[in-house]
């Protein structure tokens, strides 16, 4: 999808119901005592709350946190789903390119499953239904027999092309990275794809917002090449986009970390990510550093939509929130499992 | 038993001859044994090190995945997981000890850049890096620990039977060597000195024979002189 649908859009409509949706999302106090809970009371905790629906429907298959988690990405699912079903034109156009991720998500779990012989019924499970892909199409990517027939029923998607042509080096290798990185680089370049020209201011935050968004994963994988060492090409898994690096440049500074920090200290976003730069410089861990960027990825979403009430950010800045809040319920019910104290699970929280 | 031993000179020697061999045999394996004591040593030191390595190395890789499985979901990490099928090379080669062969275990593969861990990069987060990055740890030094714990408990097993062999040595086989060795050699004695006695009394006997044949002469000579004078 290149070209932005010029039908009227319905901003109001569509904020106005995500606004309701806002007000669904759980806060702190709420947090706070998930905190305190095991992963049954969680998982009763979500049955009476706007979870409920998913619970009931997959009680009956799963159990504890499997439950938890299944019921998190389904809710996410419907969530999503709705979004599209409200908007129009270019808003929908917007959403929907962001919401590809989804599909992306999809793709790979079908390309892993096939690849590792996975039971249909488990790589069903674990399909996140909130792209633009229908279930006849994940029934069919599921049913495959092969990875090479995962890419010929993908032919008339967005990630047809790439697919195809990374299939060469996949079974050249025997390894999936080649398909894995195709995918991810597809939904990458059509994020941005026929946007840079939109006159919108609202549209135009937005643009800059994903291009923050491609900026901080190329910082993310930079710092990880860099801590991978060996004989990895940065430019391969550069993605276009973004303001801050070009493929040369980000290939001179994997292979020195302390330069690579110093360019991001003295780069737009240095004032956000200075004291985590700080932290990862005494750390080697990147997990830290990561939840910064997923903090000022947030923060920065938020703000916009308060700037931008009448655009697409508001909705941008609730499928954020609202991903968040899955990963922070799944964090701490996983972390309660596995025997997490409240305070450790509260430290990998990423909150507004 | 010293008994069941015919008392030659034969048996003898043939006695003496293990004695030498079976002393001989008692001082190598001791040798061998104090060896292998040491070389047991020196692993045993190895051996609790990398026992304490795979203790915590297993507990890092646990916290690991636990947290990518909380943070990253059980999917993604299930999903990363299924992205590759090929297996880290394990060979074994063997070594020897003191005559005591140990295996080498080498594992090829294990420690993967992350271009050659199946998921790929550009989708995925530190987090499941550090867990692959945990059990690779884990692998190897599982798989160190499995060479030196093989090496130990084949060590272990050899100190074992060498143990049994020189306190057979010791207070088995030498102690009935040595006493059928006095033993045949009393016997020996014992014969000797019954030959002595009757030697001497067949001695005695024929001395007797000649006193008595001589006395006979000379009295049968003495009758014949009286006759003649007659």
């Amino acid at each position: 999808m290149n070209v932005i649908s010029r039908d009227a859009s319905n901003y109001s409509y569509v904020n106005a119901r995500v606004r309701s949706r806002w007000a669904l999302l759980l806060d702190a106090d709420e947090y706070d005592t998930l905190t305190r809970m095991g992963p049954s009371e969680i998982a009763r905790f979500l049955g009476e709350s706007e979870y409920s629906p998913e619970i009931d429907a997959l009680g009956s298959r799963h159990s504890g946190v499997d439950l938890v988690e299944h019921a998190l990405n389904r809710n996410l699912a419907r969530h999503f789903d709705d979004l599209l079903e409200w908007s129009q034109g270019t808003l929908y156009d917007l959403i929907s390119r962001y919401l590809r991720k989804f599909d992306a998500w999809n793709v790979k779990t079908a390309l892993r499953g096939v690849y590792s012989e996975t039971d249909a019924g488990v790589i069903d499970d674990d399909f996140i239904r909130a792209g633009e892909f229908d279930d006849a199409l994940l029934g069919t990517l599921e049913e495959c027999e092969s990875v090479e027939s995962v890419v010929d029923a993908l032919a008339e998607t967005v990630f047809g092309d790439p697919l195809a042509d990374a299939l060469d080096d996949y079974e050249e290798t025997g390894a999936l990275v080649p398909l894995e990185n195709a995918v991810d680089r597809t939904f990458y370049d059509t994020l941005l794809r026929g946007l840079n020209a939109a006159t919108e201011s609202g549209t135009r935050e937005f643009v800059k917002f994903l291009q923050a968004e491609v900026d901080f994963r190329n910082i993310r994988n930079a710092f990880r090449l860099a801590r991978s060492g060996g004989t990895i090409d940065p430019s391969e898994y550069y993605i276009e986009g973004g303001r801050l690096f070009e493929a040369s440049e980000l290939a001179s500074l994997v292979e020195n970390r302390d330069e690579l920090v110093a360019r991001l200290r003295e780069s737009r976003y240095g004032d956000q990510l200075g004291p985590a730069l700080e932290r990862l410089e005494s750390a080697d861990s990147l997990i830290g550093f990561e939840h910064a960027l997923d903090a000022a990825l947030l923060g920065y979403a938020d703000h916009l939509s308060h700037v931008f009430p009448l655009s697409v950010c508001p909705v941008l800045a609730y499928i954020l929130a609202k991903e968040r809040e899955v990963d922070n319920i799944r964090a701490i019910a996983r972390g309660r499992e596995v025997g997490l104290s409240g305070e450790e699970i509260e430290q990998e929280l990423v909150m507004l | 038993m010293a008994e069941d031993v015919k008392p030659t000179r034969k048996n003898l020697m043939e006695i003496e001859d293990r004695i030498d061999l079976s002393e001989r045999g008692h001082d190598t394996l001791e040798q061998k044994r104090d060896g292998l004591i040491m070389e047991f040593m020196d692993i045993l030191d190895q051996a609790q090190d990398v026992r304490e390595d795979v203790e915590q190395n297993y507990e890092d890789a646990q916290q690991t995945i636990n947290m990518a499985r909380a943070m990253e979901g059980d999917v993604a990490v299930r999903g990363a997981a299924a992205a590759l099928k090929e297996h880290p090379e394990i060979t074994v080669r063997s070594n020897n000890i003191m005559g005591v062969v140990v295996p080498q275990i080498e594992a090829s593969r294990v420690s993967k850049s992350l271009d050659q861990r199946g998921y790929g990069v550009i989708g995925t987060s530190s987090r499941i890096d550090e867990a692959a990055e945990a059990y690779e740890d884990l692998l190897e030094t599982i798989v160190l620990a499995a060479e030196v714990e093989t090496a130990m408990k084949k060590l272990l097993d050899e100190i074992e039977s060498t143990k049994r062999r020189v306190n057979a040595l010791e207070f088995t086989v030498l102690p009935d060597l040595y006493e059928s060795q006095d033993y045949i050699e009393q016997k020996l004695e014992e014969q000797e000195r019954e030959e002595i006695f009757r030697m001497k009394k067949v001695k005695d006997k024929k001395e007797e024979e000649e006193r008595a044949k001589a006395e006979s002469e000379s009295e049968s000579e003495a009758a014949a002189d009286a006759g003649t004078a007659d």
